[in-house]
């Protein structure tokens, strides 16, 4: 197997280059500021959000999502806010491993905020992919923005069947 | 069914100049979003030199890493099947779903199950095959087939789609916007995908040391399915299987940004263990890829990780869209992939290719599409498919230019082919004449002026 | 300057009977430059047409024939990237390939702005061209022979053809949007498959005019050949000079 020895990509600063590729992706990345309330950002960032989901420990939800009994029972959720592990500064891209009883929270709420610690950032997919780890859950999932398509006449429609939009906070 | 060859489709698809000329449009824009990808990445030539060298490792050791990848994926519980052919991975679906009593199933993008024809076999069997690819849903609702791997639907205008969706979805009369037409979609596809029990993908990799398998997708349709039901079909072609994790970093920083000129696809799912309660098998098809192995002059094809960058930057293709290409793959990789598959009934496509080797420079695996292409053109007289005039036209050429004598005379007559009358110059025979005007032979050749002017001296 | 040796002309088939003018300025051009030019008159073909026609075997005799009369010279150069490249990637492994002995011109055949960029190493050219000219990127000249960056890789620009124009006074050199899109000769390509060479040629033509250029100039007089049909049948107000014919303007 060939060896992987190459001087990939690095980023003066990561923070700010995730969230600049972030933005371009059609998402969205915010930092916390020191003292401010997690939940009244997150009011803040999506006020009409009706029915919320998350099993999050500090986080304020309408339902948590552990309770369900079936995936089906998820759709409705308009903003789930989920637990990721780090974030890519190449790509925007946040490595989230599944734990939610049902993996469909994460495909199904309309909105989506991913949680991820400020300092858990690396600068590329090599290094990523160093900390990749799966639980017995067995499912992961690289997620950048929201979901999208062009596939009419290449025009590209933000919110295809995923979610219509994603900010990922990082704390 | 003997489809129209290269040469007539494209003079069709011309002919329509509004719809000829955005296709082109569109797909160098691309090309074109690759390349600012491409020029933000300083490392971007490396990894494609490895991409190359990691792939035709794997290849040329394809029995160590499938055994591998099985081995790991039944200990995580999924279900691994071999295919030997198209049918075989055909009957082992509708196994699965007879085991489960499923009448329907959703499916996200695979050009493996097209290349297996499996929705029209699952559809004789009475099963509801949806494809969940919004590209492939309009197409499916068409009864029409892809015309790009990456891009399937980006030959059909949004008034068609509106068209469409007007008659099978109920959406408003007249209205052909992208973001109204696809929030349809989205609302009807939720309903099928919470209905589902079980859902298919394909797999972009498979990691033999974990035994997950990878599908990257930008609409969530892959993870909608697989997530709200509790069986999960991957059908994955054996070519696909990497060594590991590190393998896998170096090619998704290169597939999104080739194929869509995106720094990564919205989603890059790795199932690795089937849901709580349910089952994940995995189907690895040969039908033939073992067979290429052995090929040393197309073994590279299997190197290709199906980003559609080749037919992007591919003057022809871009001229002349998928449905002119006979093989349900077009452009470069799609001419060298129907040779494979079956030369004397895909070898029209071959005349497909000016050998720009542009192809050559965007694969992200370093294909050789070009050089392979002109290796099928050597080998067509041998399977007795060779274009006869151009076999009398390579027999004169060779004559006149093996002997000065003749050669020489056929220079000095040249400019005499000046003063023939133009309805001679420009009869049907001469296709060059049909868009351009024959150039004029120089009253004095090179070799004339040569004798003359210098050697005279 | 770099070079004063003796090398030997080929001049391509079609540069011969259709645009000896170019021949013409290479011979002249080179002479200027202190070189010992001789052209073997008994050459014919290098058999591109064949082999890409899909009958490599058919050029056997006739490389064969091109080693026996360039065997004695230093150099071989050529005005054309397309036959050059041929000669130089394609002879190896077609002698190869029908078991013949090793190619030796791979290493000593040259383009000849190839020639004048990277061995003779030109530094200043005589006269003037006072005209806006659109360079012709031809794919064999930038994806074979490296005359130019390949728009596909990321590298630094750079262009051998610019670099000679530069030297020479009075040239307004631009090059066309998709800067190194194929024109749609491709040999065979060009009769076989005429609609889509032809909406290839009007499309590269359009781009070469939005420069504003008066000329489009390349290494490849086969890619100028097909776009000359084209705007000669489309009444475009362009016209056409291979750029060895540009270096050596006013001399």
């Amino acid at each position: 197997m060939p060896l992987i020895a190459l001087d990939a990509i690095h980023y003066s600063d990561k923070v700010e280059q995730f969230v600049e590729v972030s933005k371009s992706v059609g998402g969205n990345a915010v930092v916390l500021r020191e003292g401010e309330d997690i939940n009244v950002l997150i009011r803040s960032l999506y006020p009409d959000a009706g029915k919320s989901a998350s099993n999050v420990p500090g986080i304020d939800a309408v339902i948590n999502p552990d309770d369900v009994r079936t995936s089906q029972e998820l759709n409705g959720i308009s903003l789930g806010i989920v637990q990721g592990v780090f974030g890519v500064a190449e790509n925007g891209c946040v490595w989230v491993v599944q734990n939610v009883k049902e993996r469909s929270l994460y495909f199904i709420s309309e909105y989506l905020v991913i949680l991820i610690d400020k300092d858990q950032l690396v600068d590329n997919m090599h290094e990523a992919y160093k900390k990749v780890q799966f639980n017995d859950y067995g499912f992961g999932c690289f997620i950048s923005g929201p979901s999208k398509t062009a596939d009419i006449e290449q025009a590209l429609v933000v919110g295809a069947h995923g979610a219509k939009g994603v900010t990922v906070i990082l704390r | 069914m003997k489809k129209e060859t290269h040469i007539h489709a494209a003079e069709r698809f011309l002919s329509n100049k509004k719809n000829a000329e955005w296709h082109d449009e569109t797909l160098w824009q691309t090309r074109t979003k690759r390349d600012r990808q491409a020029a933000l990445i300083p490392e971007w030539e490396q990894l494609r030199e490895l991409a190359s060298k990691i792939k035709m490792h794997t290849i040329t050791h394809l029995d160590r890493y499938l055994e591998q990848f099985a081995t790991a994926a039944e200990k995580n519980g999924a279900t691994v099947h071999w295919a030997k052919d198209a049918a075989e991975h055909n009957a082992i679906v509708l196994q699965i779903l007879q085991q489960h009593e499923a009448s329907k199933l959703v499916k996200s993008k695979s050009m493996l199950t097209e290349e297996c024809n499996l929705n029209p076999f699952l559809f004789e069997k009475g099963i509801d095959v949806v494809e969940s690819d919004l590209g492939e849903r309009i197409l499916q609702l068409m009864d029409i087939p892809p015309s790009h791997i990456v891009m399937p639907a980006i030959h059909i205008q949004r008034e068609d789609v509106g068209k469409l969706f007007e008659e099978k979805l109920q959406t408003e009369k007249g209205n052909a916007d992208p973001t109204y037409l696809t929030r349809a979609m989205r609302q009807c596809l939720r309903e099928k995908f919470l209905a589902s029990t079980v859902a298919m993908t394909g797999a972009n990799f498979g990691i033999a040391e974990t035994g997950d398998v990878v599908v990257c997708t930008n609409e969530a349709n892959a993870d909608m399915g697989t997530s709200s039901a509790k069986v999960h079909i991957v059908s994955m072609g054996i070519e696909k299987v990497i060594p590991s994790h590190d393998a896998l970093s170096v090619f998704v920083r290169l597939l999104a940004r080739s194929a869509t000129g995106q720094p990564s696809t919205s989603y890059t799912s790795h199932y690795q263990k089937p849901q709580k309660g349910g089952e994940l098998h995995i189907i690895l098809v040969d039908n033939g890829r073992s067979d290429n192995l052995a090929d040393k002059d197309h073994i590279q094809t299997l190197k290709c990780i199906r980003c559609g960058a080749c037919m992007n930057t591919c003057p022809v293709y871009r001229r002349s869209g998928g449905y002119s290409y006979s093989y349900f793959i077009p452009g470069p990789i799609g001419i060298n992939l129907g040779m494979l598959k079956d030369p004397k009934n895909y070898y029209t496509n071959l005349s497909a290719c000016t050998l720009c080797f542009s192809c050559n420079s965007v694969c992200p695996v370093q294909v050789d599409l070009g050089n392979q292409i002109y290796k099928w053109r050597q080998g067509l007289n041998a399977i007795g498919k060779a274009n006869r005039t151009k076999k009398v036209m390579s027999d004169g050429m060779r004559m006149m230019f093996q002997q000065s004598g003749v050669y020489h005379a056929a220079v000095k007559a040249a400019p005499l082919m000046n003063l023939m009358p133009r309805a001679l110059i420009y009869c049907k025979a001469n296709k060059w004449g049909i868009g351009r005007e024959v150039p004029q032979f120089a009253k004095q050749s090179f070799t004339s002026w040569w004798k003359k002017e210098v050697q005279k001296r | 300057m770099g070079y004063r040796g003796k090398i030997g002309l080929f001049i391509p088939c079609y540069v011969n009977t259709v645009f000896p003018e170019v021949g013409i300025a290479t011979y002249k051009l080179l002479t200027h430059l202190g070189i010992d030019v001789d052209y073997p008159v008994d050459q014919t073909c290098c058999g591109q047409p064949m082999a890409n026609a899909g009958f490599e075997e058919k050029s056997v005799p006739l490389i064969h024939k091109f080693n026996e009369l360039f065997d004695k010279y230093d150099y071989v150069v050529g005005p054309s990237a397309s036959c050059v490249a041929f000669v130089k990637e394609n002879h190896p492994h077609i002698l190869e390939a029908h078991g013949q002995h090793a190619c030796q011109m791979s290493g000593k055949i040259y383009e000849v702005c190839e020639f004048l960029h990277d061995i003779v190493k030109v530094e200043a050219l005589p006269g003037a061209f006072p005209h806006k000219v659109s360079v012709h990127n031809s794919c064999h000249g930038v994806r074979e022979l490296h005359l130019s960056s390949p728009s596909e890789l990321h590298r630094p620009r750079y262009s051998k053809i610019k670099d000679l124009l530069s030297l020479k006074e009075g040239v307004e050199v631009f090059e066309p949007q998709r800067v190194d899109e194929c024109c749609g000769f491709g040999g065979m390509f060009a009769v076989e498959e005429d609609a889509v060479s032809v909406q290839m040629g009007k499309d590269k033509l359009r781009n070469h005019m939005a420069t504003g250029a008066e000329f489009v100039t390349g290494a490849d007089s086969s890619c100028l050949m097909h776009m000359q049909g084209i705007a000669r049948r489309e009444n475009l107000p362009i016209q056409f000079i291979h750029v060895v014919e540009i270096l050596v303007a006013g001399l």
